[in-house]
Formats: structure tokens, C-alpha cells, sequence
């Protein structure tokens, strides 16, 4: 690899920057992140910060079962990050919408919006779970950045379809 | 000045929760404010005449992340009373126990949230800190530190054996002492003073007539509180204050909350020192006779109401639910006119949304000329150049 | 559970005369049945003659047949009251209680939304808590109400491509 990937995959790996999106959740999700910033868990100490806009982020994180307001929203937040872009989709409501699955005002899953790279499991799940799929996210960044930069890892959105009806 | 309306959006990092606001504002004085809440309806009250009262619970519990414990509570209780169930003692003080504790986890968050609003991030990060202590009891007693799954129709599913009960005891100590400190460097720390004295001034009757409840409410002297006006679990054998300031704006709303806290840690001290023995729950019927409740609650933000209809099935006939946020959003249109547009972040923030509000404003210009956009970000930073500049801050 | 002083169906009823009789449905609870078209006239006696200064909620019901409104209301001396009405399915309105309550406004715009429920008066009946592409005349909570697979209710896949 030239010594400019090498740099750029260096950088790309010690300091993912995050946005933080919230498709309709209950707010457990936003309020266990938000719980890995703070001195117990203390994300920022492995250079993840998290960014005022989307264009600046590398890694958007989804919570919320995408309710039908929020889901151009979230589409238009995940257009305007910058390639190469990776999303997490945060609990239960970000892999299927949860409990609130077949709900008439709730798409069920981030992926019905966005191509998705990380699930992370729980109803929350816990900021330490947070912190281990941001650190797998990470794993696919610095990945992909030995080969090129080029997302390989990432399939698509499933078809997108509506909840219910 | 020509009326502008300005747009604050997407999303912002500190406070996770999306409302749509259109801020109409001369210059920078806020002349009006209009609302849209709907980007975290889901349809839960449809899908509640769906599920029978055991899986009601959970989908309930997940209204809302942050006091969930109050509707579940809420919910049950209702149940309950349709049923004509009593549920045991040993229940409806572990019930109150987790409530007090949701409380105190709620207003330690709100407490960190106000002061990152301000600037004031050292407070954000020693109050959640200190909720790990709250968090981490939760765990020990529920198994969760969020969602705890306490309830179910008939009473709890957990019990609190002895020595959860003295662990308790220690960090009832430890967060005693923690927020006697807070109350003193509310009082003492110039940002704070500056930030939320006088601001988004709230008369008693102005609470009163706008229908707000709450620390919101008992921070403008109305003293209502469903723990005594209504009282359920075991509220009616445990002494506690009702706490009220009179000056009604976001420092007496600051004080409120945290005067609750010292109160929550006494309320959870006797509950738990005063546990019945017995039975953790009762049996109950899988169907509820034909019935009408109004079951209220006192959650961290206030008063909350699940009016129930039964028909004799397993599952709700109508399920309707009015959250204390909601009660509070025309307090906040109406508090906000004539302030600064420097100061919406923390009117916003002191009513402690929890409706998973997005943080979204609009502006506009009136002639019909382009538009300007703030993100909430730039909006509190405008907020602490302004104070910076017209305070010294 | 203790409860404040008697507040009973009585005392309420005298105050309600000539609009409907109370009910006591809990301890502390009176519901009062009275006509939709005179609903302003009986929270006004709430307020002024029952000391009622807080509105707890204005709770809506779709019995299949009718529309119910439950208005909840408290005060200082711990009763409630519970005003209720009833709107025909095919012509639910009712005017606004706004003017004498303003809580009202917000609460009666989220059940316009949800439920279709005309209120007369009302200064904002806009869109609250459905998305801004739902469809015009789908309350979804109504009883009767069902998704229509030929409708876009907001956020689907062609929305955001």
C-alpha cells in the first residue's frame, strides 16, 4: 500500500466522527449513546466525537424504528455524508422497529432507508454494546481503507417497501 | 424589523430529542413560536386494542425510554382497578421505589442536558456521572439499567432481597450528598444565575390557565402533584414535601428539580427500609370487566394520564394517553414571546421535553427572500455569544 | 387511599342543573353526561362554579356508533370531573373549548388529526402529530379505520428514493 493509503487508512481508523440521528425513537437508545460519552464509558478518549452535521461525519448512527416523518430526513442526512460513509443501526428499532413493528406510523428499520453496515442488538442496548459496535465500525473503516477506500462490505438496501398495508 | 422565522435544524448531539418548531422572531426578539410534534409518533394507542395486557406492558413501557417505569405503572394500575385487583404491599412500595428512582436517573439527565445547553459542560458530565450510581441500582434490582420490566398486571415481577436493600442505602447516601452540591453551585455558579434567572418567566396563573404540570407548574407555586392529589403505590404511607418556588422561571424550575431529588432519595430510603413482607403479585383475571379509568401519575416531568376503557376482553378497548410534555408545549409557546432568540434552547429544555421532541427550527424571511438556517448548535453557541456579550459571561 | 373531602355526585349535580346529572364513577371522580351543543356552557360551570382551574385531559372514545369526549377536569380540592359528550359518527363536531380552556387548543388538534373531529372555533387545526404527506380523511384511530394498500401514507420508498 503507497504511503498516502497507509496515512489516509490511519486516520480514517483513530478518529471516526459520528452523527447522531434519530428516526422516532423512545429516546433509551439516544439517552445510552449519549451515556458513552459521559466519564463512565468515556467514548471520546478512543477519538470518537460526535458532529453537528452530517457532512463532516464519517459514521451515522440510526435510532428509532424510522417513523413515516423522520424517513426522507434520514435519507436526505445519509445523502449529504461524504463517501466512504458507514451507518449503525441502533437496537431492536433499528433492525426491524422493534415493538413497534407494523405500526401505521413506522417504516421498521433503519434499512428500509439506508444501506446499513452494523446492527447493534438490545432494547436499548447498553453503552458498552454501543461502544463495540462503534469499535466494529471502526474495524470495517480501517478495512476498507487498506483496500482502497472502497466499501466492500456493504450490500444495499433491502427493497424498500411499506411497513404495513 | 421585518419579521423573520427561523429554521434550527436537523438534529443536534446533547439533547436526542426532535421537535419541530417555527420560530417567528423580530430581530432577535421571538414574537411567536408554532409546533409540530410528529416525528416520533409511532401509533402506540392504535396498536395498544391489539395486544392483550401482557404484551401491552412492554410496547408501553417503550412510550418513552426515559420514565417508561411511569407508564407501565400507569397502565397496570388502570388494569388493575378495572379489575378490581388489589395488588400486595411488598408491590406497591418496590413500585414506588423504581418510580422515585426514575426520577432521580430523569432529573440528574435533565440537570446535565440544561447545563450543556449553557455551556456548562462539567455539570453535564458530573450529573451523569452520578446517574451511573442511580443506573447501576436499577440494574441491581431490575436487571435493566433502562426499561426495567418491573411491572405487570397484578404487581412486580422482582423483589428487592436484603442486600440490594443496604447497597442501596450506600448510594442513597453517596447521591444525597451529590445533589446538596448541585444545589449549592446552581446558586453560586455566575452561568447558571445569568442563564436562567428571569428567563421564560412562567406567572402562577399563567401555569395554571396554559395547563402546565410538573416541576414546570410547582416551580410558578402550583403546588399540585398527582403523589398527593391522587396518590397510588404507596405514596399515601410515605412522607415527602411537595416542592414549589414562586418566581417561575427556569432557575426556580432548576430548583425544583433538584429539591425533588433530595426528596426522591428519602422516598426510596423509607420505601425500601419499610418493605412489607408478602407476595410480590396476585393472580389475575386475563380479562377485564367493562370499566372506565382515569389512572394519573406523577412521572419526572409530570403529570401523566392513561384513560382506559375495558369491554370485558384481555385487551383495551381505547387506550388513551396524554403525556405531561404535551400538557406543557403551550406553556413553552407562550413563555417564549418577547425573550431572545438566544434563549429558546434553554425555555425549550427547562420544561424538559420528553415526547422525543425533534430539534428543528425554521426561518424564513417574510419577503419571500431565501432562507436562513441555524442548526441547534448554532443556536446555543449564538445563545452563549449573546450572554457573552451583553453579560460578560 | 385517602381522598379529600366528599365530592360527590350531588354536589356536582347542583352545579350541573339543567345540563346533566353526575356519577360518581370513582372515589373521586364525577362524570357528568351532557348535551355536545351546550358542552362550553358546562366547562364554564366547571371552571367557575366547581373550582375546577386545571384541565387534566380531554380523552376521546370511538364506541363504533358515536364519538365520546371525556373532559377531565381538576382543582385544588382533589376531585375530578369528568365532562362528557357525545358526536354523532357521521357529524363529529363540537366548538372549540379553547377560549375557556387553552390547554384545549393543542389537545383538540391532536384528536382532529387522529380522529377527524371537527372543532369549530378552533383558531389552528393544522397537521400535529401525523406526517405531512399522511392522506386527508384517514383518521387512523377510528374503529373502522383501515390502511388502504393504494395510498401513500408518507414515507415510503418512492419518498426517499
Amino acid at each position: 500500500m503507497s504511503l498516502s493509503r497507509r496515512l489516509v487508512a490511519w486516520a480514517r481508523g483513530k478518529s471516526p466522527w459520528i452523527f447522531l440521528f434519530n428516526s422516532g425513537a423512545c429516546n433509551a437508545c439516544d439517552i445510552e449513546i449519549l451515556a458513552a460519552i459521559t466519564p463512565r464509558f468515556d467514548v471520546e478518549r478512543l477519538g470518537i466525537l460526535a458532529k453537528g452535521s452530517p457532512r463532516h461525519a464519517d459514521i451515522l448512527i440510526v435510532t428509532g424504528p424510522v417513523t413515516r416523518k423522520q424517513a426522507a430526513r434520514l435519507r436526505r442526512v445519509y445523502d449529504q455524508m461524504p463517501e466512504p460513509k458507514y451507518v449503525i443501526a441502533t437496537g431492536a428499532c433499528g433492525a426491524n422497529g422493534g415493538v413497534f413493528q407494523g405500526l401505521y406510523h413506522v417504516l421498521g428499520g433503519a434499512d428500509q432507508v439506508v444501506p446499513v453496515d452494523i446492527y447493534i442488538a438490545g432494547c436499548p442496548p447498553r453503552p458498552d454494546e454501543i461502544i463495540d459496535g462503534i469499535a466494529k465500525c471502526v474495524a470495517l473503516i480501517k478495512a476498507d481503507a487498506r483496500r482502497d477506500g472502497r466499501v466492500t462490505r456493504r450490500s444495499g438496501p433491502a427493497p424498500p417497501q411499506e411497513a404495513v398495508g | 424589523m421585518a419579521e423573520i422565522v427561523v429554521p434550527i435544524g436537523p438534529q443536534h448531539p446533547a439533547l436526542k430529542e426532535p421537535v419541530n418548531f417555527r420560530v417567528i422572531a423580530d430581530g432577535e426578539t421571538i414574537v411567536r413560536l408554532e409546533l409540530d410534534i410528529s416525528y416520533n409518533h409511532r401509533g402506540i394507542e392504535k396498536a395498544a386494542e391489539t395486544r392483550d395486557f401482557v404484551h401491552a406492558v412492554p410496547l408501553l413501557e417503550r412510550i418513552c425510554g426515559i420514565c417508561s417505569h411511569s407508564h407501565t405503572t400507569a397502565f397496570v394500575q388502570g388494569i388493575e382497578e378495572a379489575m378490581r385487583v388489589r395488588v400486595p404491599p411488598r408491590a406497591r412500595y418496590i413500585r414506588t421505589a423504581v418510580a422515585e428512582l426514575e426520577r432521580l436517573h430523569s432529573h440528574l439527565l435533565w440537570l446535565g442536558v440544561a447545563a450543556h445547553e449553557i455551556g456548562f459542560n462539567t455539570l453535564f458530565m458530573w450529573t451523569w456521572r452520578d446517574r451511573e450510581v442511580v443506573q447501576d441500582l436499577l440494574e441491581a434490582i431490575s436487571g435493566n439499567r433502562v426499561n426495567y420490566g418491573v411491572n405487570e398486571v397484578g404487581g412486580v415481577r422482582v423483589d428487592v432481597p436484603e442486600r440490594v436493600v443496604a447497597r442501596a442505602m450506600k448510594d442513597l447516601s453517596f447521591l444525597g450528598r451529590r445533589i446538596e452540591r448541585y444545589g449549592t453551585l446552581v446558586r453560586e455558579e455566575p452561568t447558571t444565575l445569568v442563564r436562567f434567572r428571569g428567563v421564560g418567566r412562567l406567572t402562577p396563573d399563567a401555569a395554571l390557565a396554559l395547563g402546565t404540570v410538573g416541576p414546570t407548574a410547582r416551580a410558578s407555586g402550583v403546588p399540585y402533584d398527582v403523589r398527593k392529589d391522587d396518590p397510588y403505590a404507596a405514596y399515601d404511607d410515605i412522607p415527602f414535601r411537595v416542592v414549589t418556588q414562586t418566581a417561575g422561571d427556569v432557575f426556580a424550575r432548576t430548583l425544583v428539580r433538584i429539591g425533588e431529588m433530595a426528596e426522591s432519595v428519602g422516598i426510596v430510603r423509607r420505601s425500601l427500609l419499610d418493605l412489607p413482607g408478602g407476595p410480590l403479585k396476585v393472580t389475575s383475571p386475563r380479562v377485564a370487566p367493562r370499566a372506565e379509568i382515569l389512572s394519573r401519575y406523577e412521572a419526572p416531568r409530570g403529570e401523566l394520564v392513561h384513560f382506559i376503557r375495558t369491554n370485558n376482553t384481555d385487551k383495551v378497548e381505547r387506550l388513551d394517553v396524554r403525556t405531561p410534555t404535551l400538557a406543557n408545549w403551550t406553556s413553552v409557546v407562550s413563555s417564549l414571546r418577547g425573550h431572545p432568540l438566544a434563549d429558546l434552547p434553554v425555555v425549550v429544555a427547562a420544561i424538559d421535553p420528553c415526547l422525543s421532541c425533534t430539534s428543528r427550527i425554521a426561518i424564513a424571511r417574510p419577503d419571500g427572500t431565501g432562507t436562513t438556517s441555524m442548526t441547534w448548535d448554532e443556536l446555543r453557541d449564538h445563545g452563549k455569544r449573546y450572554y457573552r456579550a451583553t453579560e460578560g459571561l | 387511599m385517602t381522598r379529600s373531602a366528599a365530592w360527590t355526585a350531588d354536589r356536582v349535580s347542583a352545579a350541573m342543573q339543567g345540563l346533566g346529572t353526575g356519577e360518581s364513577v370513582a372515589a373521586n371522580r364525577v362524570r357528568v353526561s351532557v348535551p355536545a351543543a351546550r358542552v362550553l356552557e358546562a366547562l364554564a360551570r366547571t371552571r367557575d362554579r366547581l373550582r375546577c382551574d386545571h384541565l387534566i385531559q380531554i380523552a376521546t372514545v370511538d364506541t363504533g356508533t358515536t364519538f365520546e369526549l371525556h373532559y377531565h377536569l381538576t382543582g385544588a380540592h382533589r376531585g375530578i370531573v369528568s365532562i362528557r359528550v357525545e358526536l354523532p359518527r357521521d357529524a363529529p363536531r363540537i366548538r372549540s373549548a379553547h377560549g375557556i380552556l387553552p390547554p384545549a387548543a393543542l389537545y383538540e388538534r391532536q384528536i382532529h388529526d387522529l380522529f377527524g373531529i371537527e372543532f369549530e372555533g378552533h383558531p389552528d387545526l393544522r397537521r400535529l402529530i401525523l406526517n405531512e404527506d399522511w392522506p386527508e380523511s384517514e383518521y387512523p384511530l377510528r374503529k373502522d379505520w383501515v390502511m388502504d394498500p393504494g395510498k401513500s401514507y408518507g414515507g415510503a420508498a418512492k419518498e426517499v428514493g
